[in-house]
């Protein structure tokens, strides 16, 4: 397996928020959707599998390592999370899109590629011109497609989307999922992805699916 | 050197109760609420200094390094309480940190200063020690304590873009840098600035002392371009140390960020 999870338990405070503890995995190429209430932990879920915060319990596995025998950087470089939030630097945009390679990290498996990224900009329909734009005066949905375009570009094993769509209009949510399909399945990755509506039926290749329970009852 | 200064005999001391008494009356005619403290902070000047005035005179007579080391090493203590209670973004900071980041800071730059610079016979003269000491201390501890203020404020309003940096794999160094770097910046700016206007907008405390005191301003002069070097010297390394010190602390042993940085300021 790509990756996956077992018995992954977390408090929000110091209020539990899951019924039971959750598992899960997938395999290159498919894509695990997480569904559930607002409030039910799919945010938190996301975090405590990329470790940018500390669960209560559990385990995962990349290509079955566990995540006790991997550094904290290394892992959050390979399951990488992308907030629902686009968390832009200071700068332009070229300048957004580079700065994860100073991450000694990132920058020591792969330079910028700025060809690729004008290409991903084109298929997120995001203007040429952009690029010297200053970042922080991009709209809500260009910020958003902009980072996802910087998460493609540091390669990971594995995306974690949360609510990567959130912001974006019509056209280009059809552009967002034909751009993650194709990523997934030719570079044999695998996303979770936290989705409030039913567009992940957009996406092509294996989907499975993860409902979140809540511990106040509903689904 | 002779000794040029006019003494301030009791009674005349008494009379600068005189300008409290203007103080309290502009105090409560426009009911500030400040009377009480206005009140016991004359009282305390005059007693904490009335004891120092002693405990210098007995020091000056004892002039060993060792309880000059001590009494050196208590004002960090000191100094480092207050800079540590004094900043509102980092609740419950341990103290031992600011502590150390003074120390050091302290005593790198007040060594070079007295032995190198004044080299006074034998170079731990109290009479020159304590006061250099002191200086430098005082104003350490308002750079670090604006320094750590500001690395934890910084954190805070960029833990998106901090975390954003996280998830490419990046250090708590590396993720944390430009809020370290902010953060030294804003400690040694006051410093800095007070390099650019002395002597034009204002005349420092001490060479004021000393002219008061009787010394010819030009002499005077000499010792407030060391103080003033000194003191930016000892700025530097104290909010360098200590922001070094602290920003680790932002994170935890995963290298991810502290929920605090996360929450609401408390």
């Amino acid at each position: 397996m790509l990756f996956s999870f077992n018995d992954i338990d977390y408090s929000i405070g110091t209020d539990r928020v899951l019924k039971s503890p959750l598992s899960g995995g997938l395999n290159a190429g498919e894509v695990l959707v997480v569904r559930g209430a607002s409030g039910s932990g799919k945010s938190t879920l996301l975090r405590v599998l990329s470790r940018l915060q500390a669960g209560i319990g559990g385990e995962a596995f990349l290509e079955d390592v566990s995540w006790s025998m991997i550094s904290g950087p290394l892992w959050r470089a390979d399951v990488h999370y992308l907030a629902q939030k686009a968390a832009l630097f200071d700068g332009t945009v070229a300048q957004n899109l580079a700065k994860p390679f100073e991450a000694r990290i990132t920058g020591g498996r792969r330079v910028f590629d700025s060809a690729r990224a004008r290409e991903l900009m084109d298929q997120l329909l995001l203007d040429e011109n952009m690029w010297d734009r200053d970042a922080r005066t991009l709209s809500g949905g260009e910020a958003s497609r902009l980072a996802f375009v910087r998460s493609l570009l540091v390669e990971p094993r594995v995306l974690l989307l949360d609510e990567p769509t959130a912001a974006l209009d019509e056209k280009s949510r059809e552009a967002f999922y034909v751009v993650l399909s194709r990523w997934i399945v030719q570079n044999s990755r695998g996303a979770l992805l936290v989705s409030h509506n039913e567009d992940y039926n957009r996406l092509s290749g294996s989907i499975h699916f993860l409902d979140l329970e809540n511990r106040r009852g509903g689904l | 050197m002779e000794n040029n200064t006019i003494p301030i005999s009791n009674l005349q001391l008494a009379f600068s109760v005189l300008l409290v008494l203007i103080t309290g009356g502009i105090s409560s005619f426009l009911k500030l609420g400040l009377l009480k403290s206005l009140v016991w902070g004359t009282v305390r000047t005059f007693v904490q200094l009335t004891l120092v005035g002693y405990a210098l005179t007995y020091i000056f007579q004892i002039n060993s390094p060792a309880l000059i080391a001590l009494i050196v090493t208590v004002m960090c203590y000191i100094a480092s309480r207050t800079a540590s209670g004094r900043t509102p973004n980092v609740p419950g900071y341990p103290m031992a940190m600011s502590f150390a980041a003074l120390l050091a800071s302290t005593y790198i730059v007040g060594l070079i200063v007295t032995v190198l610079i004044i080299s006074p016979q034998p170079w731990y003269s109290p009479r020159i020690v304590i006061p250099i000491f002191g200086m430098i201390l005082g104003n350490s501890m308002n750079g670090i304590a604006i320094s750590l203020d500001r690395l934890y404020g910084e954190a805070r309003s960029r833990s998106a873009e901090i975390e954003a940096m996280l998830t490419f794999g990046a250090t708590p160094w590396e993720a944390a840098r430009s809020s370290v770097r902010e953060a030294v910046r804003a400690g040694m700016i006051p410093t800095i600035n007070s390099l650019m206007v002395v002597g034009l907008v204002s005349l420092p405390g001490m060479m004021t002392g000393q002219i008061l005191g009787g010394a010819d301003p030009r002499e005077a002069v000499r010792y407030q371009i060391v103080v003033m070097l000194m003191i930016a010297t000892a700025v530097a390394i104290g909010c360098l140390m200590l922001v070094g010190f602290s920003y680790r602390k932002l994170f935890n042993g995963d290298g991810s960020l502290q929920p605090f940085v996360l929450q609401s300021r408390k």
